[in-house]
Formats: structure tokens, C-alpha cells, sequence
């Protein structure tokens, strides 16, 4: 294996671990509350999605900047000395992927037949079965916002260069890296390293694909 | 003890009660259909029995015992399955359909098998325990659901339509599936229908809503009128006829004949009744010791009249026959 070669590995197994933790965290946190915000009526829900929807068009470095200041030396969680470690793309990208994981699953359970609820609660499940029965049959559209929410956290450049600070071998994804090579003028670089991210995101969005087809009947 | 104990029954949605029941008693073992038009309240009372959710005022007692608050309804509700008009199979085989409320249960895996099994084969269902629930007829799913129902063996089945997706051989495995449960052990079974024959062949106990409300008379013979307030003798259009009631009310109201207050006649009769309307026979129906006899006289009549009396007068479906009622027989309400 070439040195570039060696790099390129280490920049895309940089980049799919960033994606995928963040993906994960951000959909741990989210469909949950997803599932609270679609399931439940409470005061302040409209505001909260109101909130929710204006959070998925939110500007990727103005969260870098955020977290930045939070993160950087003087801010009040410098001393976990995060800023420019994999760590803090991490943080930055589930606090973008969060929303997307949320809204999508909210409105995933929202679209369930009504009839699924009452069929589950009237067959003797109680409240965390039937919420299991409800995401079970709304499987396809709670998948489709996990691929949402990893394509969001793939793609992203703004917030990953501010608080990673594209540091070969430690804070390089694929998208710093591109944008690293377009400013050098090295394009054959960067059009390979764009299809290396194409090449990723089709192989997990493949890998989703199956594992619905396989729980389908 | 009574399986049911409802006092003082509403149900209200965004301010408009929908339901309002003073009382009523299910026993164990008692076969009820709730009958009435669409939109009198059936399916509301059945998801409030089935404690689907909270009633705005009343109380429902499950085996003597009021059940109040959230957590009391999801305990109740091991005992209750309803089984909806147009009933849900979650995605999965048939099998795992009917095995989803045992294992919500807890029930091991092998016993599961045993009793999906045997809920099966009684609901004619074996073939298709493997197949995808999607891929079924109306009929089929229905059938699976009440067997889905059954394996639970509660002691009350709520059943919304339950005939109406099936067709006359899927009714009858239906039908004699809950009479072999029923026969097994005391299971209340409430059926909500709006085609009264199901409900006079199969019901021993008969209870007609119409518009949220127990109706004094079985819903046959219900009619939307606008009075016209000439009291206290009222001349009232009933689709293409009309009928004389006696009353002082005036705008919308319905009417009620009871079928027990038509005399049917050969030829029209000259009697002290108000109302005579010919018509024709269109539908016979064993009612016990009666026959129900559905007369098209414009609008459809139901009258109730002894066997005896319908053997000596030779009636017969297509046969013109004259409905004689005095127009104090009419209720308004």
C-alpha cells in the first residue's frame, strides 16, 4: 500500500467512525424523544417543533462556532481538552443530527395507522411494548431517518474543520481532506476522496436497504 | 357478579357528547349486541368497555370492581380484547399475529405454540398461519383477529361489525367459533352491528343507541322528520309518504314505530289506526317465537307479528300486504 493510499484508508476509517458514532448517538437521543414528541400531547409541543424544524436548517459552522467557543481553552468545558480531537466533530454532528433524528421519527409515528395503538394496548401490551409494536410497524420511515440523519453527519464540512481543525491522522475526514486538496489545487485528490464518500454513503445506505428487506413480512 | 356495571356513562369529544348511558349490566357468559345507526354511539361504548380510554363522566365496574385511573384500565385491559370493525394485523405471519397478546403475557414459547394453534384451527385458519398478514382477504383478517382475540381467552370480547368484511361460510366459522368459546366458559361477548338480523339471531340481550342515547324502541323504523308543528294531530313526510303522529313538538325530531304496533293485513283495513300503507314484503326473519316481517311501503316498516299468524295469512316474501298503525304509536324523540 502507497503512502497515499495509507492515507486516504486512514481519512475515510476516520470519517465512517466519526458518521457512524455520531449517527448512533444522535438517533439514540432523538428517536426516543421522537417517538415522545409524535406519540404525546403536552403543553409547549408546537413550540418545541416549531424549535425542532428551525434546528434542521441550522448553518453547520454557526453550531461549529458554538461549540467551539465552548470547547476552546477559556470556554466553560475547556478543560476536557476536546477542541481539535475526533471527540468534538463528534459533539458538533450529533447536536446537527439530533433534529434531524427527532423530527423524522416524530412524524414517522405520527403517519402509524391509529389503529396499531389500540390494537396494541387492547391485546394487554403496555406502554413500552406498544411503544416497541408502534416503531416495529414504522420500521421503513424510522430507518429512512437514520439514513437522513447519516447522510447529514457524512456530508458535513463547516463544523468538523472549525472544531476538528483538519489535523492529518487526527481530525481529517473525507470532506476536510477534500476541501484541503480543492484550496492545494490537488484535484486528482480530491475527486478521488469524493468518490471514496460517495462510495461509503452507498454502501451503508445498501446495508439499511438489506437489513429492512430481511424483517419484511 | 356482573362482568360490566355501567352507571352514569358520557363520553364527550371537543364539548359534544357522543355517548350517554345510564346503566347496564353484561353477565358472564351474556351474548349483547348494541345496535343502531351509524354514528349512535356503538363503537364509542365498545373502546369504553374495552377501557381504551377514560369516559368524561360514569363509571365502568369489570367483575364488581370500578375501574379508574391508567393503571387500573391496563390491568383491566388483560381481561377485555376488542376486536375492531376493520381490525389491525401488525406486519409479521398470521401466526405471530395471534401469538402477540400471549407474549405480551409472558407466556412461554411452547404454550404460545399450543394455544395459537388451537385458536387457529378453530377460526378454520390453519392454512394460513404462515402466510404474511398483508396478503389477506377483509374476511381473513377479520377471522384472524377475532382469533388473535380468542387466544387470550378473556372474559369479555368486544366485536365492532363483526360480520361485515366476511362472507357467508367465513360468518358461520366466526359465529360458531365464539358460540364453541362461549360454550367452554363464561365469556361476555358484546357485539356492535348495525344490520339487526345479526343481532336477533344471535344476541340474547338487545341494547339500540341511536344519536348517543339508549333508544326507547329497537332502531327499526327510525325516521329523521321535521315536524311541523300543527299540533296536537301532525300530518309528517316521511320520504315519499305520510304519516299522522300525535304530538306538540315542532322541527327536527325522529320518529319510532315500534314493530310490535303494526298490524299487517291482506287488504287495507277500516279500523280506528291513522296510518294504513301498502306495500310489499320484502325480507322474512325468525325473531324467537315471531317472525320480523320488512315491508317496502316507500320507506322500509318493520312489523312483529306471531307465527302463528304469519302462517295463517300465507305471507311471503314479494307478497303485497297492507301496515296499519294508530298515530299514538308513534314515539317522538
Amino acid at each position: 500500500m502507497s503512502g497515499l493510499e495509507g492515507e486516504v484508508l486512514g481519512i475515510a476509517t476516520l470519517s465512517l467512525k466519526v458518521a457512524l458514532t455520531a449517527t448512533i448517538v444522535a438517533c439514540l437521543l432523538g428517536i426516543p424523544l421522537g417517538f415522545m414528541l409524535g406519540l404525546t400531547r403536552f403543553a409547549g409541543r408546537r413550540a418545541l417543533l416549531v424549535v425542532l424544524n428551525t434546528a434542521l436548517a441550522f448553518p453547520t459552522v454557526v453550531i461549529g462556532l458554538l461549540i467551539y467557543l465552548l470547547l476552546a481553552r477559556r470556554g466553560p468545558l475547556g478543560g476536557l481538552g476536546l477542541l481539535f480531537t475526533w471527540h468534538a466533530i463528534v459533539i458538533a454532528e450529533v447536536i446537527l443530527a439530533a433534529p434531524i433524528a427527532i423530527a423524522l421519527s416524530a412524524a414517522a409515528v405520527q403517519a402509524v395507522d391509529p389503529r396499531v395503538r389500540r390494537t396494541a394496548l387492547t391485546l394487554g401490551a403496555g406502554s413500552l411494548r406498544t411503544a416497541w409494536t408502534i416503531a416495529r410497524e414504522a420500521r421503513f420511515a424510522l430507518a429512512a431517518a437514520v439514513v437522513v440523519a447519516f447522510g447529514r453527519v457524512l456530508s458535513e464540512v463547516g463544523a468538523a474543520l472549525i472544531v476538528g481543525g483538519n489535523v492529518l491522522h487526527e481530525t481529517r475526514t473525507l470532506t476536510t481532506a477534500i476541501t484541503l486538496a480543492t484550496s492545494q489545487g490537488n484535484f486528482t485528490l480530491a475527486v478521488a476522496l469524493g468518490l471514496v464518500l460517495l462510495g461509503l454513503a452507498l454502501t451503508v445506505n445498501v446495508l439499511i436497504q438489506l437489513f429492512q428487506g430481511r424483517g419484511d413480512i | 357478579m356482573a362482568t360490566f356495571e355501567v352507571s352514569g356513562l358520557r363520553q364527550a369529544y371537543a364539548g359534544r357528547t357522543v355517548l350517554a348511558l345510564d346503566a347496564l349490566t353484561v353477565e358472564p357468559g351474556a351474548r349483547l349486541a348494541v345496535v343502531g345507526p351509524n354514528g349512535a354511539g356503538k363503537s364509542t361504548l365498545l373502546r369504553l368497555l374495552a377501557f381504551l380510554e377514560p369516559p368524561t363522566a360514569g363509571i365502568i365496574a369489570l367483575n364488581g370492581v370500578p375501574v379508574d385511573g391508567r393503571a387500573a384500565r391496563r390491568q383491566a385491559r388483560s381481561l377485555v380484547t376488542l376486536v375492531e370493525q376493520r381490525p389491525y394485523l401488525f406486519r409479521g405471519t398470521v401466526e405471530r399475529n395471534v401469538a402477540y397478546g400471549l407474549r405480551v403475557r409472558g407466556m412461554p414459547a411452547e404454550a404460545v405454540h399450543h394455544r395459537v394453534s388451537e385458536a387457529l384451527e378453530r377460526l378454520r385458519l390453519q392454512d394460513l398461519a404462515g402466510r404474511n398478514a398483508r396478503s389477506l382477504s377483509e374476511g381473513e383478517i377479520q377471522r384472524v383477529a377475532v382469533a388473535r382475540a380468542l387466544a387470550l381467552e378473556p372474559q369479555a370480547l368486544l366485536l365492532d361489525e363483526p360480520v361485515s368484511g366476511a362472507d357467508r361460510a367465513a360468518q358461520h366459522a366466526l359465529l360458531a367459533a365464539l358460540a364453541e368459546a362461549q360454550a367452554r366458559r363464561p365469556l361476555a361477548i358484546i357485539f356492535a352491528s348495525h344490520l339487526l338480523e345479526d343481532a336477533y339471531r344471535w344476541a340474547e340481550q338487545l341494547l339500540a343507541l341511536h344519536q348517543g342515547v339508549p333508544s326507547p324502541v329497537t332502531p327499526e323504523n327510525l325516521f329523521r322528520v321535521d315536524l311541523p308543528g300543527t299540533a296536537p294531530m301532525q300530518r309528517v313526510a316521511v320520504g315519499p309518504l305520510t304519516i299522522e303522529v300525535v304530538t306538540d313538538r315542532r322541527g327536527p325530531a325522529t320518529l319510532a314505530i315500534p314493530p310490535e304496533e303494526i298490524v299487517l293485513s291482506m287488504e287495507s283495513l277500516h279500523s280506528s289506526a291513522r296510518n294504513v300503507l301498502a306495500g310489499r314484503i320484502i325480507r322474512v326473519a325468525e325473531h324467537g317465537a315471531a317472525i320480523r316481517v320488512t315491508l317496502d311501503a316507500g320507506v322500509e316498516l318493520v312489523a312483529l307479528i306471531t307465527r302463528k299468524s304469519f302462517e295463517e295469512m300465507g305471507l311471503a316474501v314479494g307478497a303485497s300486504a297492507y301496515a296499519s298503525f294508530k298515530s299514538v304509536a308513534v314515539r317522538v324523540f
